[in-house]
């Protein structure tokens, strides 16, 4: 099997479609993979030890392979799956995730807590620290 | 002077000038001593063996943050694999000590939680009979924490009950948003102690800093620039008061002459070769396992056991803060990947000593936010969140799905910052096998969690998963004590009056060299269970402004 094909096997074992989630080969191209892993050129080598398969053995039994005798190409492979499915805008925009986004916000806009009673709460309970001895 | 040019500025002494003050680190506390030294008019060079932050290189504000992230942006230097960063031997550890290096020093990848101790961390001895008593109380340091607030730029809400009375913060606190306000709810139905979180971080624009836009990445470098790092705060103040910066310069030794004075400092420059840096005042600023590390190398045949240790506690009283989390997951949606990331909000409900849990001091819990969809699918890299008995499938495939969709947007994390008691035992040595880049030995860890700290953070995560179902939890995961949690690295040039139980003075004085003398928190005697970074600040402050004021009895070479 092409390592194309290899990794998107294993992409759907480990990422199938589920409910309103798409399976990774739905959304993301094996070029998507490749282009994850220009970010973290670190997990080259593991992840290219990890699509060299066994062409008899199933996605499970590769994937339960390479975590029981080589993690390093598990841990590649696993991360630039994940990584690349939460990084496609089609995922992002059904899990209701803009990113990390700027947010505004007034910064002397009166907080709730102290309108709602709940920081009185607080304050009402009394001192909590022990002062210094001797003062 | 705008900060992206700070870098050109040319910045090496004169072959063989001597200078007043060499510092060894450009991280918080050496930030604040160059800033205060040049500024009285002494002449000032910093050596860092890092670089200066390349903002462009903080990846927040991308789609693949979370897979940057956790390497160029690890805080663990052995993951990062940065030849700026020097590598720690960790096979003798339970906690992995956490730091970087470059301008600003760790705080690069701080939450900038900004936490004063409280006064019974000066104080264990009198009120809890365990480890030393400081040689400073907390009202002799506050006026210099006030100040350092000020610098820093400071967000938060004055009034916590946790504390002695103090004035305003300089920034009004960040909203809690969310997360914030679903970890309050659980504090309050138990009725015990929270507040809005003080945080390094501005919430309106301050000199270089601008104002924070939650964005929620402040433990991988804010790309915004509204993080308060001293490459921000200080160094643009300390340039222009004419300190002087050397990055990617790594100190190999300090230098003394025979009668024990410091005479300067050699140190590896970035091109590979050895330079000599003289001055009549040496200071180190190089955190709690690089100071001690260059101590230990430092002394020749003079000082076989390395220099200033004629005490023996060089490296020795290593403290972590032994660290769990508890992630909280509810049905609402709390936009739980929207910042501040270090705290929306803390309590101290378990901070001071009470003997009937079984165990002394105490802890400082932080609400946090949860992060993004890799983080919580707890799948990343999964090998290691899998035990020996378990099968990775819990984490892939529909169960991946399923726990994003819980986890993702809905939960918030506790963390819980325990006190670490100064033990002998748990030290930094200098490793036998493990070298930099430039060939000089790497730190080893050797730490173990004690039996009070197990006891801590057992006792503290039963009372937190108790509050966070008070707030309607529907799943919790513990992690404790969390390996990746050294981020304070305190304790190991412990200050005191006895110069053969202690290696430096309350002004940070080595008793056995004299114009030699240490900044950061290798000197605390004892841990509090705060962030350190504020306190550190304000002791390099109060110890300069107390070199300067007694600069002309100040014994040199």
């Amino acid at each position: 099997m092409s390592t194309d094909k290899t990794f998107l096997a294993l992409a759907d074992f480990l990422i199938p479609a589920h409910g309103d989630m798409p399976a990774f080969g739905s959304v993301c191209t094996f070029a998507d993979a490749e282009k994850a892993l220009d970010f973290r050129v670190d997990l080259k080598e593991g992840f290219d030890r990890g699509l060299d398969a066994d062409p008899a053995l199933s996605a499970e039994a590769h994937l339960e392979k390479l975590n029981k005798e080589d993690g390093g190409a598990f841990s590649a492979v696993t991360t630039i799956a994940i990584c690349t499915y939460y990084m496609n805008p089609r995922v992002r925009e059904l899990l209701g995730y803009p990113g990390q986004e700027s947010v505004r916000y007034d910064s002397k806009a009166t907080q709730i807590y102290l309108t709602d009673g709940s920081l009185g709460h607080v304050l009402a309970r009394g001192r909590k620290y022990r002062p210094t001895p001797g003062l | 002077m705008n900060v992206e040019s700070l870098s050109e500025r040319g910045t090496r002494a004169r072959r063989d000038e001597e200078v007043d003050v060499v510092i060894v680190g450009a991280g918080p506390s050496g930030s604040v001593a160059a800033l205060h030294l040049a500024r009285a008019g002494l002449s000032v060079v910093a050596l860092e063996q890092g670089e200066w932050p390349e903002y462009n290189d903080y990846t927040g504000a991308r789609p693949e943050h979370e897979l940057v992230s956790t390497k160029l942006w690890h805080p663990n230097p052995n993951v990062r694999d940065n030849p700026n960063d020097y590598p720690v031997d960790t096979s003798t550890t339970d906690i992995n000590p956490l730091m970087f290096a470059g301008v600003g020093g760790s705080a690069t990848l701080y939450g900038a939680q900004w936490m004063h101790f409280l006064p019974s961390d000066f104080r264990v001895r009198s009120l809890d009979g365990v480890a030393e008593d400081w040689p400073f109380s907390y009202e002799d340091l506050l006026p210099y924490q006030l100040e350092i607030e000020r610098e820093v730029g400071v967000s938060g809400l004055a009034g916590d009950p946790a504390f002695p009375p103090r004035g305003p913060y300089p920034f009004p606190a960040l909203p809690i948003g969310s997360v914030g306000l679903r970890g309050a709810l659980g504090m309050e139905r138990m009725g015990w102690h929270w507040w809005p979180g003080s945080n390094a971080i501005p919430s309106e624009k301050f000199g270089e800093l601008n104002a924070c836009v939650r964005r929620g990445t402040c433990l991988t470098g804010c790309p915004e620039g509204a993080k308060s790092t001293t490459d921000r705060s200080h160094w643009p103040l300390a340039l222009k008061a004419g300190a002087r910066l050397v990055t990617r310069a790594r100190v190999k030794e300090v230098e003394t002459n025979e009668q024990g004075l410091a005479t300067g400092v050699v140190y590896v420059d970035a091109n590979g070769r050895d330079r000599r840096q003289r001055a009549k005042v040496v200071i180190l600023c190089a955190n709690g396992v690089g100071t001690p590390r260059l101590l230990l190398m430092s002394g020749g045949a003079k000082s076989p056991d390395g220099l200033a240790n004629s005490s023996g506690m060089v490296g020795k009283r290593l403290m972590m803060h032994p660290f769990a989390s508890i992630l909280a997951s509810y049905e609402d949606p709390l936009d739980s990947w929207r910042g501040p990331f270090g705290q929306q909000v803390y309590s101290l409900e378990f901070y001071e000593t009470d003997e009937r849990r079984g165990f002394v001091r105490g802890s400082k819990w932080n609400c946090m936010p949860s992060g993004g969809p890799v983080g919580v699918s707890g799948a990343t890299g999964s090998k290691v969140y899998v035990a020996e008995e378990g099968r990775f499938q819990d984490f892939w495939g529909a169960n991946l799905h399923e726990n994003v969709a819980r986890r993702f947007g809905h939960s918030l994390i506790w963390g819980i910052v325990g006190e670490d008691l100064p033990e002998e035992e748990n030290q930094v040595v200098l490793s036998k096998n493990l070298v930099d880049s430039d060939g000089l030995p790497a730190p080893q860890i050797v730490y173990k969690v004690n039996e009070n700290s197990n006891r801590l953070l057992k006792f503290n995560i039963d009372r937190c998963l108790e509050s966070v179902r008070a707030a309607g939890a529907i799943e919790t995961l513990v992690s404790t004590p969390v390996r990746e949690s050294g981020w304070h690295l305190i304790g190991t040039t412990v200050m005191g009056d006895d110069p053969k139980r202690s290696v430096v003075d309350q002004w940070g004085a080595c008793h056995d060299v004299p114009n030699l003398y240490i900044m950061d928190a290798s000197t605390f005697p004892t841990s509090g269970a705060t962030n350190p970074t504020a306190t550190i600040m304000a002791v390099a402050l109060r110890n300069t402004r107390r070199m300067i004021a007694e600069r002309r009895n100040q014994k040199v070479a």
